[in-house]
């Protein structure tokens, strides 16, 4: 079920920055789909149903349709098909009339295979007898209800299928089912990857984060003696908890601690360097997110490392944006890459929703290191900077100041914002120095005499 | 090395021993199967019985005495001749009475088993026995010890294979020469031996007559003793005795082939040898060679005898026997290529029927003859090294010795493809490891060549070969325009089927291949995947070599990238030692503290590279000590103007020599690199960049690399924004305010770029210091440095948390981080000044941004890379 899904990338070069075609070869093909699905209503979008675009769409929906011609969701197939061929709903081949009935008549036989066990496993009593030990619960379910191996393998086969159909609802429940119950290893693994799937195409993304967790600690557990496959499958971790990312906010946090542990991080730079595109705007746009600005500052740190070591193999207007800042201090520079860097993250499927937030937080990046470098600066000339027009770039400031408490004033007869860095003390230094010493040696006292 | 070529240094046992080991599995099947002497034990026991002759004590040195006595003895005799016949007879007497000792202390060396004890005496039996025959009488006696020893011989083979118990090194070693001898020597008398198995006291009493006195004048027999054991061993063999005594008169046909071969190899590896003249013999027996399996024959023999020759730890061998060896084994790969039905390969069984050729059996598809071809092929290889080792390098004589290599080159790529062919064929149970070794000695005469050359040398052997042959590790259409393919494909195919040393020589290879051609970040990359800079302390010397270069190599492509800092970092590891010479075998140190031993020296003169191999160590340290001076003086120039700062210093051997130089009462003008260097340095310090870049751009070497003038702006360019650094690093407390257009023009830089390299350092907290973007000007802070007083305290303070955080740690340690003490501590110390570092290191978050130090010398950026494969 991890496979990912080789799908013809026929889409064009819509930007330069596209990442679609890299991104596609890690993700399985329901995942993909809502990709293309994006692309086509961006496509809608600009260009009004335009004529000329015409061929574009069409090959959008070749290659929707090349994706999921191998699955069972025949019904949606079918009308692709007529789409791409210009023909009717009534014109319908036959052949995927005949398919959909395969496909129900599958379905009940499986619905029949393992009717008995869902329905034991709905049993309130026997859901209460059963234990963490996996072993003891097939006895103990083999021993008062009969149940055998087989048919708990039926239940992965089930959730397989449904998950086929696009029924990933199902498939989920179907798949925790199995998992609860089986002890075959490889199929326990791949049952969690296709939960994970469901619960992300179902975007409940709650149940998806502890499914990447899970994921995470089969990834670590297993595979621990096959680098190759633990890089493969980091590397297809990391595509699929993008879904989350973006989407659900209290995922962010613990996502990006996986994405900075040091396993991910190097698969990060050795397998699929464009992740860094996510990893840079997560970070940014959680600026204001952020609980504690320390760890915020960390990651900053971090990313700003990793965008200099990846600089040869990956560069695009994000992390373009972050290198001009960070590494070259050249805000001219900066500025120009933010423009581009809004324009990729509107066209990009993850970041779409995230783009407001990070132009914004971007435009804090910049006046605050500006703010730090310089004593005095000309409000419109820092206006210009962030593109914003002199009034709005008052205001900005004005908000600035009042946000992280800047030790600064306005002169408005100059129009210049005048920056006060206090010399850090010496007496200040040495007291901060010390602060916690008295503290800690009581700590350590107490630990010594336990 | 291998045992085809072991020559006159048999007095080493240790070599020996080596090879021993090495062919040791072979010869434990085949005493196992007990199969028919084949090549290799034959071979081998030859080397163990001339081992023997040199380290036992009875060895040749009582042969020879004992010789001159005897025929001290005889001369004697026949002077007195006329005089006493009686002494005469008594003479024979007291051989025959020798010749029963000897037999009767073999009996008791068989009552007690000791071989080796049977096989000296044996030896001497023979001898004896050989003086008393020459009236063709053989002695019953001799007869009857030597059938008997068979007997008991063969009986403890017999045993020896029911009772696994193995007898001690000397015993087996006793036995096995016996064993040899008594195959060979008894073949002369089976008749007797028959005659007298058949009925032995009948044979024993048939007839005693007397033996008469040996005929053959002393006169003749002195020369006999002159010539080569071996040769007068073979007397019986008609034919043969002739060479040994005339050479020219004998006739050589195709059908005698054998036998002279047989005769040759047998006296391999004795003393008083003529090798030249074997080697014409074989020479002109190749003439008249007819068959291809004699052309073989003869080519094989003939091969090893030349690489017999250069056997001797210091001496090569002689160029025109190098030339004809690299001629003969071509020949012999065409012989091969021509006859597929012959093969050469190792583990083929020696044919022993000299009087008629192997044919082609039943169901079988290859007549195999025994042979190692790419061991023939490495000596050679090892031989052009040797020989380039010992040539002055700046004479002409050894860029016509380089021209070697060219064919050199060919034979390897033919040799590799005709182990290709006979790869294909699974029955012929080709080792892999012979490819592999193949491959790398290709591999190792491409990796250092620049991709034009390599296109030489590949079109070069691609014609040699003709248009109908095509390789299957490297086709012919991929391989033959694309130097860097080729080498990944050899690469790559070491990779996957070799392991151990050879894949990790492969990796540095291709590193090394890449680095030379300015690809830069691949070369990095793999170096960091390989993890090698952790393994390679257990690697032999010649990998350590390699690896060094590798390094250097890439420290080289990462300041021709203009990446200073990556460049100093890389080189470190070599350079800051201050043995570079040593640690890439481009020459001895000369060692001043301790006396090295002469064996110690030898090993690492062999070490040594071939010059065309050579790194150049000046433009090493050119750039070396340029990377140093570029990260140093910034760094002095920061350091300098606060003390308290920690005293980092990032190359020893850089600084020491930056002491040194301005130690110096008077300073000329600067005369080699390291003075350029240092008076740039000096310059860069006071300001004068462009004095700096003058002094930079003045050394010769420069023009050693490729685009010379890209280098030298590139380090135009460094030397400008760390001379502006440094200059504000020392100037800073002389100013109020700084205009950037000022320092722009300063220092010829555009005001863009001025601005953002102070916007760096302030930003980075190296200057303290605020830019007025209305003015544009730098604004020093006032106030900044501090008293004596409070430095010290700054440093008390820091010791003193310092020390709270080591016993913490110990603590932990202690207590296995059980105690839970800290977590709470963490949460709190969030409120305290330092609390926001430590924040995240007492729960789980561990895990957050630790990313694991790279480890091994090699401090990449980006070191965490390779940790990603390792998991």
């Amino acid at each position: 079920m991890a496979d990912s899904a080789a799908a013809p990338a026929t889409n064009g070069s819509t930007a330069d920055y596209n990442l679609l075609p890299k991104l596609i070869k890690h993700l399985d093909r329901h995942l993909v789909f809502p990709l293309l699905e994006f692309t086509d209503s961006q496509l809608a979008q600009d260009e009004d149903g335009n004529v000329k675009d015409q061929e574009k769409a069409h090959e959008i929906t070749r290659a929707k349709y090349e994706l999921l011609k191998k699955t069972n969701m025949t019904d949606y197939v079918a009308n692709l098909y007529c789409e791409l061929n210009n023909l009717d709903e009534s014109q319908k081949p036959a052949e995927y009339a005949e398919r959909r009935e395969k496909v129900l008549a599958q379905l009940e036989k499986y619905e029949e295979e393992t009717s008995k066990i869902r329905e034991l496993l709905g049993r309130e009593d026997v859901v209460n007898n059963l234990r963490s030990d996996k072993v003891a619960n097939l006895e103990f379910l083999k021993r008062e209800h009969e149940v055998t191996p087989e048919m708990v393998d039926a239940l992965y086969d089930y959730g397989n299928f449904q998950y086929s159909c696009g029924a990933y609802g199902a498939a989920a429940d179907l798949l925790y089912q199995f998992r609860v119950l089986s002890t075959d290893n490889d199929k326990v693994s791949a049952s969690t990857w296709g939960k994970l799937a469901s619960e992300i195409l179902t975007t409940n993304w709650e149940a998806a984060l502890e499914e990447v967790q899970k994921v995470r600690e089969l990834i670590d557990s297993k595979l621990f003696n096959n680098p190759l496959a633990q890089l493969q499958h980091r590397a297809w971790l990391i595509h699929w908890a993008l879904f989350p990312l973006f989407n659900y906010d209290a995922a962010r946090e613990p996502l990006l601690d996986l994405f900075f542990n040091a396993g991910f991080i190097n698969t990060i730079q050795t397998a699929c360097p464009w992740i860094l595109r996510y990893l840079v705007a997560a970070v940014i746009t959680g600026r204001s997110r952020a609980r504690n600005s320390n760890a915020y500052q960390k990651q900053l740190k971090d990313i700003v490392r990793i965008v200099r070591q990846e600089t040869y193999e990956y560069s695009d207007p994000v992390t373009e944006f972050v290198r001009a800042l960070y590494i070259d201090f050249d805000f001219e520079e900066a500025q120009r890459q933010l423009a581009k860097a809004e324009e990729v993250l509107r066209s990009d499927f993850f970041l779409v929703s995230a783009s407001d937030a990070f132009v914004d937080a971007a435009r804090h990046l910049i006046s605050e290191s500006y703010c730090k470098i310089y004593t005095r600066i000309d409000i419109k000339d820092l206006s210009a900077r962030l593109g914003l027009d002199p009034e709005q770039g008052e205001k900005w400031i004005v908000n600035l100041i009042r946000d992280t408490r800047l030790d600064a004033k306005i002169d408005s007869q100059e129009g210049t914002v005048i920056m006060n860095h206090p010399p850090n003390s010496v007496y200040q230094q040495v007291i901060e120095r010390t602060k916690g010493g008295f503290f800690r040696t009581q700590v350590l006292n107490a630990a010594v005499a336990r | 090395m291998s045992r085809f070529f072991r020559g006159g240094d048999d007095s080493s046992s240790e070599s020996s021993s080596d090879e021993e080991e090495l062919y040791s599995g072979g010869e434990e099947e085949e005493k196992q199967s007990d199969v028919e002497d084949s090549s290799e034990e034959e071979e081998d026991d030859d080397e163990q019985e001339s081992d023997e002759e040199s380290s036992d004590d009875e060895g040749p040195a009582k042969k020879g005495a004992n010789r001159f006595m005897v025929s001290d003895d005889e001369s004697e005799s026949d002077e007195s001749d006329t005089e006493e016949t009686h002494k005469v007879k008594s003479a024979k007497d007291k051989r025959f009475d020798e010749l029963e000792a000897t037999i009767n202390s073999i009996t008791n060396g068989q009552k007690n088993g000791d071989w080796s004890l049977i096989s000296s005496e044996f030896d001497k039996l023979n001898r004896q026995a050989q003086k008393l025959i020459e009236g063709k009488n053989v002695p019953k006696i001799y007869i009857k010890a030597i059938s008997e020893l068979e007997d008991f011989m063969n009986e403890t083979l017999a045993k020896q294979k029911v009772t696994p118990k193995k007898m001690n090194a000397t015993q087996a070693r006793g036995l096995n020469a016996v064993k040899q001898r008594i195959r060979k020597n008894n073949k002369d008398y089976q008749a007797q031996i028959d005659a007298f198995r058949a009925d032995k006291d009948a044979f024993m009493e048939s007839d005693e007559e007397e033996a008469k006195p040996a005929p053959k004048p002393a006169k003749v027999k002195f020369q006999d003793i002159a010539l080569d054991e071996a040769q007068q061993a073979q007397e019986d063999d008609e034919g043969f005795s002739t060479v040994g005594r005339g050479g020219r008169t004998l006739q050589f046909t195709p059908e005698s082939i054998f036998k002279h071969l047989r005769g040759i190899l047998e006296s391999r590896g004795r003393k008083n040898t003529d090798r030249m003249e074997q080697i014409k013999i074989m020479e002109k027996l190749f003439e008249v060679a007819v068959t291809p399996y004699q052309q073989l024959r003869v080519l094989l023999t003939l091969i090893s005898a030349r690489f017999d020759l250069g056997s001797g730890a210091a001496t090569s061998m002689p160029l025109e026997h190098w030339k004809a060896a690299e001629k003969e084994l071509a020949l012999l790969l065409k012989v091969l290529e021509t006859n597929k039905e012959y093969v050469v390969i190792e583990n083929a069984e020696e044919w022993d029927d000299d009087e008629k050729p192997p044919t082609l059996g039943e169901g079988e598809k290859y007549i195999k003859v025994p042979g190692s071809i790419v061991s023939y092929v490495e000596r050679l290889d090892d031989e052009l090294t040797r020989s380039l080792q010992n040539i002055d390098p700046h004479t002409s004589e050894y860029i016509e010795r380089l021209q070697d290599e060219g064919a050199l080159y060919i034979i390897i790529f033919r040799g590799l493809l005709y182990y290709e062919m006979l790869k294909k064929d699974e029955s012929l149970e080709i080792l892999q490891e012979s490819l592999n070794r193949i491959v790398a000695r290709r591999l190792e005469h491409l990796y250092f060549k620049p991709a034009q050359v390599v296109k030489i040398l590949e079109d070069n052997s691609w014609n040699a070969v003709g248009d109908k042959v095509d390789s299957t590790i490297t086709p012919r259409g991929q391989s033959k325009d694309d130097a860097a393919h080729l080498i990944n494909i050899l690469a790559t195919y070491l990779f996957a089927n070799s392991e151990g040393i050879i894949r990790a020589r492969a990796m540095l290879f291709q590193i090394y291949f890449l680095a030379l051609h300015d690809e830069y970040y691949k070369a990095r990359d793999m170096m960091l995947m390989s993890h090698l800079s952790e393994a390679i302390s257990s690697f032999d010397v010649q990998t350590q070599i390699l690896f060094n270069r590798t390094l250097v190599q890439v420290g080289l492509c990462a300041f021709r990238k203009g990446l200073v800092y990556d460049a100093q970092n890389t080189l470190q590891e070599i350079c800051g030692s201050g043995r570079q010479k040593e640690l890439l075998a481009q020459g001895v140190m000369i060692q001043r503290f301790h006396q090295v031993s002469p064996e110690q020296e030898r090993l690492e003169k062999q070490r040594q590279l071939p010059f065309h191999m050579h790194i150049n160590l000046e433009l090493l340290e050119c750039v070396y000590l340029t990377c140093s001076m570029l990260l140093e003086i910034p760094l002095l120039a920061q350091t300098g103007s606060s003390p308290d700062v920690k005293k980092r210093t990032i190359s020893k051997t850089y600084r020491r020599m930056l002491e040194y130089h301005e130690r110096q009462i008077f300073t000329g003008p600067p005369e080699n690199t390291r003075d350029h260097v240092m008076q740039a340095s000096k310059a860069l310090a006071a300001g004068e960049w462009k004095k700096a870049i003058e002094y930079i751009h003045a050394i010769k070497i420069w023009e050693l690399m490729p685009n010379t003038d890209s280098i030298k702006s590139m380090l135009a360019k460094q030397i400008q924004e760390e001379g502006l650094r440094t200059y504000l690093f020392t100037y800073a407390p002389f100013y109020d305010t700084l205009s950037v257009q000022t320092l722009s023009s300063m220092f010829e830089l555009e005001p863009r770029k001025a601005s953002a390299v102070v916007s760096k350092m302030i930003s980075h907290e190296e200057l303290s210091a605020a830019l007025d973007q209305v003015t544009q000007t730098v604004i020093f802070r006032k106030g900044v440095e501090l008293s004596r007083l409070q430095s010290l305290a700054l440093t008390l303070s820091d010791k003193a948390s310092n020390l709270i955080e080591s016993n913490e740690r110990t603590l932990e340690q202690r207590t296995q981080g059980s105690s839970n003490a800290f977590e709470r501590q963490g949460g709190r110390g969030g409120r305290g000044g330092r609390g926001g570092g430590r924040g995240g290191r007492g729960g789980g978050a561990r895990t957050g941004g630790n990313f694991p130090r790279q480890a091994g010398g090699t401090q990449f950026t980006g070191g965490a890379l390779g940790a990603a494969v390792r998991g």
